[in-house]
């Protein structure tokens, strides 16, 4: 192909154009902000692979193993086996681009232990991987920007799919410098936007992962995957401004969770689950703290300071910055939070979605990971998504004759001005803050029947008021748009959490507390005139 | 608590004062104050007369995006990070970045830090490490890498800078991290960075130092310039 639309510049859209103007096709990278302010940033503890090196016994295929186990055995063999068996390869491109890893006494990566692994295989650069990631990967965008291979498209949101007969040729943004929706064509289209952080409020992650891409692309025809398995992360702390994440290598070098029972500490991951107990896959650990029905504390203070500020420096100036608290000498309050999105677009073993020649890549699109994704697996996931895109793409033909879409470029700009027109004091914000509000009530660790319903009920009704909400002047015209995009997302995601009725994973339903064989497939979600429909893939159509 | 807003409503507007009251706890951030001032009701001035939405920018409210960078007190800092019990007064006062255009309100137009690293070519390229450190030296030299990358590209480096004026000419500390980073990953560019780094950095810099006090990664600045002079 000749030319790409890459949508969204964290770490699996950079990738993804990088790779591709290697391979000599024009990219055009869209984000509303630079790649330094993407969620990719955030991410702490870090990156999953069995290298040449490991652990004795260590293997890819244990590697393997661990992804489908942890996911409960619904994301694909072969896709994780792709995964897995690119590992190595991605660490050693990261390594080559200059990504400063943390490194053993010969120069090697280093690792660390992570939730539900049996080896220690997460490599990582101190407690900032994604940043350190993300820093060695603008300098790789910037190479081939300088050359003219990448431009940026910065200020720009997305705004929808241009789709004919089953086909993406491009799509239309919103642009925040000049005010107007404007159409970019290509030869394929790579979605990048991460995870779906708005549908919860504040969660662990950046507010720029709105979900609306998803949103928006399924009620242009896409299928979406295996909404119900939401990810929450045990350990996280409450501060004034959002749930803040206290990074998996807390527990990884040693920490462990207790509550008190008259004034005596349990150890209740250590009592049920032996000594490995705190370290458990997440949804597990999340259901137990949960469970245990008092405030739950993490505690790393038996260990000697200099190995905390060695090892788990940033998290003892997290809780030290926002909580007013040292981890040196004090046991730190923790909850589970919303974090990550197994859910999401669903794509083909090569990334490209049920519409030709638009692909989804990175978070956003659900692939790897099943019902519970190991920590260390996603930027992992990031990565070589975006490699398996852009090879395909580069080996595809040039899309001859492209329609032509001026109507809705013009149909959008109308309705935006209309949308302009409209005053009212009552903001759009107010409108998702409820929406959120609704998520975390319905969807939380344990959900059943009645609540999701009445979740149901909440959205379509924000739904049904949303297109007719008075234009809020004071944010971006793309908040006033998007709403809708967003709340026909959280409605996908609670049809899908009812039509599961079993419990599996991240998904815990208290009135269908058992897995049941016959749920062990992905549930696939698609929108046809305001109907959400779901089935099960037994067929494995996105296996291939 | 009053709080102090410098606002503009677009790029070509003139800026404006407007006073807020707020009550909050201590223990609030200025992102949390702000994201208070908007949405816990109908937002009006200290008259009780309605205004607009105070417009800024966030994205991970913790310190590791640099989205959120302002003046507040006078001081550039991160409004994350910045919390109401340490400013000093009854009176808070925030305004955008002033060396950056304003777009709206709090939101300014940085892709100069970027223009700059383009057109000079910043970049890596391809890992080619130096062999002539080893030991303790290597390893406090893979820190201070390590340190440099974590660079956010807020500007406050450059905002707090007595040489920063616009970016035509001189780039400042972020530059002269960032040049670092590379001619320490890619020995081969090290002549060429050199260059580069004198010419938009080494040559005007007058030392003062403020880059370090307000960079929210703590990045040692002096250590870089100190490497590269003598390179
Ligand atoms: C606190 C935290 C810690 C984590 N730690 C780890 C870890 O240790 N290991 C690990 O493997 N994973 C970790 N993760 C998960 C990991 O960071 C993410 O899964 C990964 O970075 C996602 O990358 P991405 O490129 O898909 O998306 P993102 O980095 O979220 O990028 C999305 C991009 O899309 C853009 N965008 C969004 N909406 C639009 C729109 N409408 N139009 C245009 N552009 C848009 C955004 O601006 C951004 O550029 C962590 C996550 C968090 C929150």
């Amino acid at each position: 192909m000749r030319d790409a639309i890459v949508i969204g510049s964290g770490i699996s859209g950079m990738v993804t154009a990088v790779k591709l103007a290697e391979e000599g096709v024009s990219v055009l990278l869209v984000s509303p902000f630079p790649s330094e302010r993407s969620q990719s940033v955030m991410a702490a503890g870090g990156i999953n692979a069995v290298l040449t090196d490991c652990e004795p016994g260590d293997s890819v295929a244990c590697h393997i193993e661990d992804t489908l186990k942890g996911g409960c055995y619904i994301a694909g063999r072969d896709s994780v086996t792709g995964l897995c068996e690119s590992a190595e390869e991605i660490i050693r491109y990261l390594e080559g681009i200059g990504t400063v890893f943390s490194v053993d006494d010969d120069g090697r990566p280093a690792r660390r232990a992570f939730g539900g692994q049996s080896y220690k295989r997460t490599c990582y650069c101190g407690a900032s991987t994604g940043k350190q990631i993300v820093t060695a990967l603008v300098m790789e965008a910037r190479r081939l920007e300088a050359s003219g291979k990448i431009r940026r498209g910065l200020g720009k949101c997305f705004h929808s799919a241009l789709i004919k007969d089953g086909v993406c040729y491009g799509a239309l943004f919103f642009d925040e410098h000049t005010g107007n929706i404007s159409a970019e064509y290509a030869d394929a289209v790579v979605v990048a936007t991460g995870g779906q952080n708005a549908l919860f409020g504040k969660t662990t992650g950046s507010t720029q992962c709105d979900g609306y891409t998803a949103g928006k692309l399924f009620t242009q025809g896409v299928e979406l995957k295996n909404l119900e398995f939401i990810q929450f992360h045990p350990t996280t702390i409450e501060t004034s401004q959002k749930r803040m994440l206290l990074s998996e290598a807390a527990r990884g070098e040693g920490g462990r969770l207790f509550y008190l029972d008259k004034g005596k500490r349990v150890y209740f991951m250590e009592d049920k689950y032996g000594p490995g107990g705190n370290l458990l896959p997440r949804d597990i650990v999340s259901r137990e703290i949960y469970g245990a029905g008092s405030e739950v504390f993490l505690d790393v203070s038996f260990l000697k300071e200099s190995e905390i500020d060695k090892r788990i420096p940033e998290v003892r100036e997290l809780c030290k910055k926002y909580i007013g608290l040292d981890i040196a000498s004090e046991p730190i309050p923790v909850a589970p939070s919303v974090h990550f999105f197994m859910g999401g677009i669903a794509v083909h073993n090569d990334h490209e979605t049920n519409i030709r020649n638009l692909f989804a890549v990175g978070e956003c699109a659900s692939m790897y990971h099943g019902a519970n994704r190991l920590g260390g697996n996603s930027l992992l996931a990031a990565i070589h998504s975006g490699m398996i895109a852009a090879r395909e793409i580069a080996g595809r033909d040039v899309v001859a004759d492209k329609p032509d879409f001026s109507q809705a470029e013009r149909e959008a700009n109308e309705s935006l001005a209309e949308m302009r027109n409209t005053k009212s004091v009552f903001p759009v914000m107010y409108i998702r803050d409820m929406a959120a509000e609704t998520m975390n009530k319905s969807m939380g660790i344990i959900r059943e029947e009645a609540s999701i319903k009445e979740g149901i009920t909440d959205i379509d009704y924000y739904l049904s008021i949303a297109e007719k909400l008075s234009y809020d002047n004071s944010v971006l015209p793309y908040f006033n748009y998007s709403l809708s995009g967003i709340l026909t997302l959280a409605r996908a995601v609670l049809t899908c959490a009812d039509a599961r009725k079993e419990s599996r994973g991240a998904h815990f339903r208290s009135d269908f507390p058992d897995t049941f064989d016959e749920y062990a497939h992905p549930t696939i979600v698609s929108y046809d005139n305001g109907q959400y429909n779901t089935r099960l893939d037994k067929e494995n159509e996105y296996e291939s | 608590m009053k709080v102090k807003v410098l606002r503009q409503q677009s790029p070509v507007s003139e800026p404006y004062w407007e006073v807020f009251d707020a009550d909050v706890p201590g223990d609030m951030s200025v992102a949390g104050l702000l994201d208070h001032l908007n949405y816990h009701d109908d937002i009006v001035d200290e008259n009780g007369k309605p205004t607009t939405r105070i417009g800024w920018e966030c994205s991970c409210l913790q310190g590791i995006c640099g989205s959120c960078a302002m003046v507040i007190n006078g001081i550039p800092a991160l409004a994350c990070e910045t919390f109401v019990r340490d400013l000093k007064g009854s009176e808070i006062t925030i305004q955008p970045l002033q060396k950056f255009p304003v777009i709206h309100d709090l939101l300014t137009d940085r892709s100069v830090i970027y223009k700059n690293l383009e057109k000079e070519n910043i970049f890596i390229g391809e890992y080619k490490p130096g062999s002539e450190e080893n030991g303790k030296k290597a390893q406090k030299e893979h820190v201070h890498q390590y340190e440099i990358a974590k660079c956010i590209k807020c500007g406050l480096c450059l905002e707090v800078c007595p040489n920063y004026v616009n970016g035509q000419n001189f780039f400042g500390a972020m530059f002269a991290n960032d040049c670092y980073l590379v001619a320490a990953r890619n020995t081969d560019k090290r002549r060429e960075i050199k260059e580069l780094y004198d010419e938009h950095f080494g040559s005007t810099c007058s030392k003062s130092l403020s880059c370090m006090d307000v960079c929210p990664m703590k990045i040692p600045t002096i250590a870089s310039m100190a490497k590269l002079n003598r390179r």
